[in-house]
């Protein structure tokens, strides 16, 4: 998914669940924060670097792929775009480390999903935008790990597109060039992919890298070989996904607000939504680059405020100029705390699961810190809020 | 990483940093040795690739190539340990063509990540080390023990890497 969604249609989704205008633009920019928080950033803020909830192309090329290396990279984008649908999935007849990359494929409606949005309950906003990304990611990002496989994440020449044409559905075989720099051609059907590394831990085998941007285009509809499916076919049909990604996020955020006691997997708002269901449908089928426009406009004729753009300089100067000890309680500092809490979660939970990919976690006891040093931050964050409910 | 992990990579640093020594004082030794890893190193990278193919990519759509990758590698590196006398250019040839490429990457990422604000001093430093075992193989092309040293200095900074990734705090913190 890209800015439109994350930015503009969560807007709106929080909106249609009853937050304020003001209290929805603090929910969407923290969504699209997510993929913009890279370590670079942070050290602009001099914020702890294990917070990063992405990774730039940059840092990517630049990254060790050695064993804590990859690690970092799995935990960065398992936790925040490609949260595991099934971390105890079985099949027959695969080793050990085939297992634990292919118990780490995303998709809706897991048991994480449910943890995360449980997570963002009490939690500040920007914790609950941070916490929609995750949960939108699910449907845009499933069939694919957020670890560098190879073997689960790869793609060949049998991806066809499905188009709409006249009435008609026609199909055709998508292009894929490797010019990061040439915008993707909607039209035509040429998209920018990353290089066929024959390496099973290459940088390139990272998500959906292999079939580049387009599974983050609402109105992609795509049938492929999926490199884990034993030459079986899966259909994506992304307007459907969309939609259900919409719906659930709005089912999701009446539960923090508090306007439900449970939040169960499954189920979407779709009957609160149908009011609007054709022009969101119409939007989510639209093919173009980006939907910017057409959910700003949604979201304008929803609460009749104009949305500002997202501007990633809107919250630097208060977290950077803030006291030590006041950080916390910016709204980046926020971020920050959530951040660490989701990669902590979902780390542990993989952990957990015996699966070594996204490394070791350790159980906090109270008696210092064992793990990397930035995760202090989260225990004295923790601490604070245990005290504050005493 | 576990404590295993980070004892067996102390235990490589130290072999990789006592071979180099080894090279450096006996550099007739060390040049065939150099021919010998090159071999070898193709030898090992054919059967992991062979191992890959068995325990993971057979199950992959169109993972046969990798058993067809991993039988090239072995007959390659056969050869590679087949010859016995390879001039001493060529080896020093092999090396500058690595270290030109990696200097100009990582100057030019240097550049990128000084564009975005992000550390770039360490990756200019790596890049400029790089041009510099350059100048150095092309002023002394005629001598192999200065393959034979930049091979060695290579293993020994591998080594002090691999040391300090073992020492790295690696776990993450979960509060129940």
């Amino acid at each position: 998914m890209q800015e439109d969604f994350h930015y503009y249609a969560t807007y709106c989704a929080a909106f249609i669940a009853g937050y304020s205008h003001e209290e929805s633009l603090q929910i969407c920019y923290g969504a699209q924060l997510v993929d913009l928080c890279s370590k670079t950033f942070l050290t602009k803020l001099k914020a702890p670097l294990s917070a990063a909830t992405t990774q730039l192309q940059l840092e990517m090329m630049d990254a060790r792929l050695d064993v804590v290396g990859l690690q970092d990279i799995t935990r960065i984008w398992a936790s925040f775009h490609f949260l595991p649908y099934d971390l105890y999935a079985k099949k027959p007849k695969r080793s050990k480390s085939y297992m634990h990359r292919y118990r780490l494929i995303c998709g809706p409606d897991s048991e994480l999903v449910k943890e995360t949005v449980v997570l963002a309950k009490s939690a500040p906003l920007p914790a609950v935008g941070l916490a929609m990304h995750v949960l939108a990611d699910t449907w845009a990002h499933r069939y694919f790990a957020g670890t560098p496989s190879l073997v689960i994440n790869n793609t060949n020449y049998h991806f066809y597109e499905m188009v709409e044409k006249d009435g008609e559905t026609t199909e055709r075989q998508i292009r894929f060039t490797h010019k990061p720099s040439s915008p993707d051609d909607v039209f035509e059907g040429v998209y920018t992919n990353t290089l066929y590394q024959p390496k099973e831990r290459a940088i390139m085998n990272l998500g959906h890298g292999r079939a580049g941007h387009f599974p983050d285009y609402s109105f992609a509809r795509y049938r492929y070989l999926p490199a884990w499916g034993d030459y079986e076919e899966i259909i994506k049909d992304n307007p459907s996904d969309y939609m259900n990604a919409f719906c659930q996020m709005v089912y999701a955020l009446k539960y923090i607000r508090g306007e439900r006691d449970e939040f169960e997997t499954g189920h979407y708002e779709k009957e609160n939504i149908s009011r609007w269901a054709e022009t969101i449908d119409e939007i989510l089928r639209k093919r173009q680059l980006n939907a910017n426009d057409d959910w700003k406009e949604f979201g304008k004729s929803l609460s009749g405020q104009e949305i500002e753009d997202f501007v990633i300089e809107k919250y630097m100067d208060e977290y950077i100029h803030a006291e030590k000890d006041q950080k916390d309680d910016t709204y980046l500092g926020k971020f920050i705390i959530a951040a660490l809490k989701q990669k902590s979660m979902v780390t542990g939970k993989i952990y957990r699961s015996k699966n070594p990919l996204a490394g070791i976690s350790v159980n906090y006891n109270g008696k210092g810190i064992k793990g990397i040093r930035d995760y202090a931050k989260l225990i004295s964050a923790v601490q604070g809020e245990k005290h504050e409910s005493d | 990483m576990n404590q295993i992990k980070r004892i067996g990579s102390i235990i490589v640093a130290l072999f990789m940093i006592l071979g180099a020594g080894l090279m450096a004082y006996e550099t007739d030794f060390g040049y065939r040795f150099i021919l010998l890893m090159i071999g070898l190193s193709l030898e090992i990278a054919g059967v992991r690739e062979l191992i890959y193919y068995f325990f993971m990519a057979r199950h992959m759509v169109g993972g046969n190539m990798m058993l067809i990758k991993g039988v090239i590698m072995l007959d390659f590196g056969a050869l590679t340990i087949s010859l016995t006398d390879v001039p001493s250019g060529y080896v020093i040839l092999y090396l500058l063509g690595i270290h030109v490429f990696s200097g100009i990457v990582e100057i030019l990422r240097a550049f990128e990540a000084k564009r975005y604000g992000g550390n770039w001093k360490l990756k200019f430093f790596h890049g400029m080390l790089n041009m510099a075992i350059v100048i150095l193989c092309v002023i002394f092309f005629n001598r192999p023990e200065i393959a034979v040293y930049v091979y060695a200095s290579g293993l020994v900074y591998s080594a002090i890497l691999r040391v300090i990734t073992a020492f790295r705090r690696t776990a993450v913190v979960s509060i129940q």
